[in-house]
């Protein structure tokens, strides 16, 4: 049915095409200040909440990683995993639970892992968006709790240009340098990009950790073996011609890092190595990972229909080396190699947009592969293949210049193989001996029909949205296949084979009112899950370990955020925002307690003062309120509320044809010992990081 | 799921809801929509909240911080259980402490031997379950030494875990003789 309606529409959109200018359609990143009209603008193209996020933001807000970066919008967090890296959230949902997207194709890495970061250069994104909340609809599985969008494939309009860039910081003593270079010949273009990075192990405000029973000394309150680097590259070439963009762009995102030592496998604390002769290198405990991406894009666009050709290639790999010991019936492994994951996610969508009068329609076909090995010696998820198809149409009805409705179906179908896997070491068992089997095989195929409908409305002072929708994601393999001792975090962890599709509902609704001089906007949700797929921690013990495995419960969830700014003549800038968030399990062995990883209420304030020729410098002092987090799950613990003070100061300089670009941001200021209940490092505590002084020096040619 | 579905009947949907799981969830997410505002807090009131305990109190709790033991001998273990709702299992293990690292659990500074290289350390592991609905347990237990391990200093190791999933660790140093 779904397909007959595709297909007409298919048919009716291709009828009306008409001649444009190619360069007008295309939304061209352009480095200027997004004012309130075109913020409008932004929030008025769709129902759902969301945040644009220019290349100014990313420019003035640069930290350690992209999360981080990015951390300072309201509803989004970085789930800290180190100092070089960091796991997105969205309203308190991360991991599979939210889909990162580049260049309109879903970022594919390990993304269920306690401690894999993002394989994404942040120095060669041009901007970003977030969608907060539900949007299965154009993205498919995972992008249940929202999407985070990023765009690295701005087309260069001069004829040669480039932006050379270097960075430090203190705490964990980070040297780095980027460049970007990207040009334009008649109809054809072409970027570049290459990014170094090399940091050294992160200071905490602390000398001693206390896990799992142990005491852990930390020397000079560094968190020993957390050093790391990063290498990246891209080369995109294209073609912008009248009625057909089309560009390939491969890059390729390097990156080792250490595992903070001691708090990391089970028997480190045996080790001989001494971690704290030298804070930049980097021993076991590590991992590093290298992810190829290959991504083409077409585009053809006639008049009021175009349409568009995403083909991709991603290749992530990843090793995790430790030192080899013995455990259980587990003899002493021959090298280090603990876990290897080798992914290949080959992906295309085919999506037509057109408009006929006051209709917007919009169809898409998209399908997925997934082939993922394993290897060494630590077992934590099956060999797996996946394959998904996804098939959408959404409309969307001008009534009038300032009101908008939309409506949208998908139907998504998913396929799953996971292989067996049995133990590569004998276990007595009773008199025999045997290769005990961990995983068995099996395939396993889901359904899924999601949905989503809203509306926008505009005054002149007032924005108005609501979103209603339906989202899934497809149980990954390691829900459905683990079995076996995670060794990094010291539990025994059970797939559930049974387990059904994730399923999510969720109404949101967005309200600003800008008067002259003030902005307010609120944006709160309401969100349902008739059966959240959670690691519960059991009362049993398995081979000498607490039991976690897999089950499916009722969860409520709904929060807010909200913020007012407050313009004080042409210089001055006051900003004060918000966010709350409540979740409740409401059946099975969990029920009346909260999710893992809850995120406490946080105000953030805010002043700005802008000065210099078109107020191209700025100061600004803000201080992150952080509420105390009694709502918990076990094995987590209470954090307590803190507040940080942060300060960061930019000039933009012209230096002959040159601009030069200086900025620098000093993070906890005033070194204060805190916890972020959201952070994986929570769980063996260890606090955040301390004062952290970074500094910029970009200069564009 | 017994209260929702007769929340549904009130409502005269309970047909519907049993033909159709999309149209229930949506139905049931609508009904939280207009019931939000008169959640109650029974939720919060049933949930465990603390840590089972493991006391080392009272004349026959063993072992204890700083004991000596002999190989070949038996390893009497006693200590008591107690938790506020319902206790779940546990679990025993023994691993060498040559490298004389320190537990947080364990107060005591006992006289320990110089460090050394494990040859053939004494390894336990053994996982425990408790009877249900029990809120105090008497755990006892007589752990033969082997003959033929590694003398010096070790950890004595407890486990617990309370029916809602809260896990109590307990460490005690003794030092095994030749």
């Amino acid at each position: 049915m779904i397909a007959t309606i595709l297909t007409a529409a298919l048919v009716t959109c291709s009828a009306g095409s008409d001649n444009a200018d190619l360069a007008d359609s295309t939304i061209m990143l352009q480095e200027v200040s997004v004012s309130g009209q075109r913020q409008r603008d932004y929030q008025m193209r769709t129902s759902q909440s969301a945040i644009q996020v220019n290349h100014e933001f990313l420019r003035e807000n640069l930290a350690g990683s992209l999360m981080q970066t990015l951390e300072g919008l309201p509803g989004v967090k970085a789930m800290s995993i180190g100092s070089g890296q960091s796991k997105p959230t969205i309203r308190g949902l991360g991991f599979n639970r939210m889909a990162v997207v580049e260049d309109g194709v879903k970022h594919e890495g390990q993304q269920w892992g306690d401690d894999h970061g993002l394989e994404i250069d942040q120095f060669a994104i041009d901007r970003a968006e977030v969608i907060k909340g539900p949007a299965a609809l154009l993205y498919g599985s995972d992008a249940i709790g929202g999407v985070l969008n990023l765009f690295s494939n701005h087309i260069p309009t001069d004829s040669f240009a480039g932006i050379l860039q270097l960075f430090g910081s203190s705490n964990n003593e980070q040297l780095g340098v980027s460049a970007k270079v990207g040009g334009r010949k008649e109809r054809w273009f072409y970027r570049a990009n290459a990014t170094l990075i090399d940091y050294a192990d992160y200071r905490v405000p602390t000398d001693s950790i206390q896990y799992y029973s142990y005491w852990i000394h930390l020397k000079d309150q560094r968190l020993r073996n957390t050093a790391g680097c990063e290498r990246d590259g891209s080369l995109m070439l294209g073609y912008a011609g009248q009625k057909v963009l089309t560009s390939v762009r491969v890059s390729d995102s390097y990156s080792k890092s250490g595992f903070f030592a001691n708090a990391h496998g089970m028997e480190v604390r045996l080790s001989d190595i001494d971690y704290d002769r030298s804070r930049r290198d980097i021993d076991l405990p590590y991992q590093w990972v290298n992810h190829l991406k290959v991504l083409s894009q077409t585009s053809w666009c006639s008049g009021d229909t175009d349409v568009k050709l995403n083909i991709a290639y991603q290749n992530n790999l990843r090793e995790e080396l430790s030192e080899p010991v013995s455990h259980g019936y587990m003899p002493t492994p021959d090298d280090p190699l603990e876990r290897r994951f080798n992914k290949h996610t080959g992906s295309a969508l085919v999506a037509l947009r057109c408009t006929i009068g006051s209709h917007e329609l919009r169809s898409g076909l998209s399908a997925e592969y997934q082939h993922n090995r394993c290897g060494g010696w630590g077992f934590i998820i099956p060999d797996f293949e996946t394959a998904t198809t996804g098939i959408y149409l959404m409309e969307r009805y001008t009534l009038r210049k300032d009101l908008f409705v939309n409506v949208g179906l998908r139907y998504d179908y998913a396929w799953t193989h996971i292989h067996s896997y049995y133990d590569w070491f004998k276990t007595p068992i009773g008199l025999d001996s045997l290769f005990v089997m961990r995983s068995a095989e099996m395939t396993r195929r889901f359904h899924s029909l999601t949905w989503s409908a809203g509306i926008n409305y505009a005054t002149e002072r007032w924005t108005l949205k609501s979103n209603v929708g339906k989202s899934f994601r497809v149980p990954i393999p390691k829900e459905m296949g683990a079995d076996g001792i995670n060794y990094h975090i010291f539990r025994y962890e059970r797939g559930n084979q049974q387990l059904d599709p994730e399923e999510s509902y969720q109404i949101d609704a967005s309200a600003s009112y800008d008067p002259k001089g003030w902005h307010f906007q609120v944006e709160p949700y309401l969100n349902y899950f008739p059966n959240y797929i959670y690691l519960s921690p059991t009362s049993q013990y398995v081979e000498g370990l607490q039991l976690y495995h897999y089950t499916q419960a009722r969860v409520l969830r709904y929060g807010l955020e909200a913020l007012v700014n407050y313009e004080m003549g042409r210089h001055w800038l006051a900003e004060l925002q918000g966010e709350y968030l409540w979740a409740r399990q409401q059946s099975g062995e969990k029920k009346g307690y909260t999710l893992p990883f809850s995120v406490p209420w946080s105000i953030d304030t805010a002043l700005k003062y802008r000065f210099g020729r078109n107020n191209n410098g700025f100061v600004r002092v803000a201080a992150h309120i952080v509420g105390r987090q009694d709502e918990i799950v076990p094995p987590e613990k209470t954090t307590d509320d803190y507040w940080t003070l942060n300060l960061s100061a930019g000039k933009l300089l012209r230096v002959g044809k040159q601009k030069l670009n200086v900025a620098f941001q000093a993070n906890n200021l005033l070194d204060r010992r805190y916890y972020d209940h959201t952070s994986y490092y929570r769980l063996i505590d260890v606090p955040e990081p301390g004062r952290n002084i970074s500094a910029t020096v970009g200069l564009e040619f | 799921m017994n209260n929702n579905s007769k929340g549904l009947q009130a409502f005269g949907l309970a047909t519907l809801t049993n033909q159709n799981s999309m149209a229930r969830n949506t139905i049931y997410f609508l009904l939280l929509l207009c019931t939000l505002s008169a959640c109650n807090k029974s939720d919060d009131d049933a949930k465990d909240m603390t840590y089972p305990q493991i006391s080392n109190e009272g004349s026959d709790a063993s072992p204890l911080d700083c004991q000596q033991y002999s190989r070949g001998e038996m390893l009497p273990v006693c200590f008591l259980f107690s938790d506020d709702t319902e206790l779940g299992a546990y679990n025993i293990e023994i691993h060498n402490n040559f490298d004389h690292h320190t537990h947080s659990t364990s107060s005591a500074d006992c006289p320990m031997d110089p460090q050394k290289q494990p040859e053939h350390p004494w390894v336990y592991n053994q996982d425990f379950s408790i009877p249900n609905g029990l809120q105090t347990f008497d755990a006892k237990h007589e752990i033969a030494i082997p003959t033929d391990i590694d003398p010096g200093d070790y950890h004595f190791m407890i486990r617990l875990t309370d029916r809602a999933g809260w896990q109590q660790l307990h460490a005690v140093a003794i030092k095994i003789l030749e």
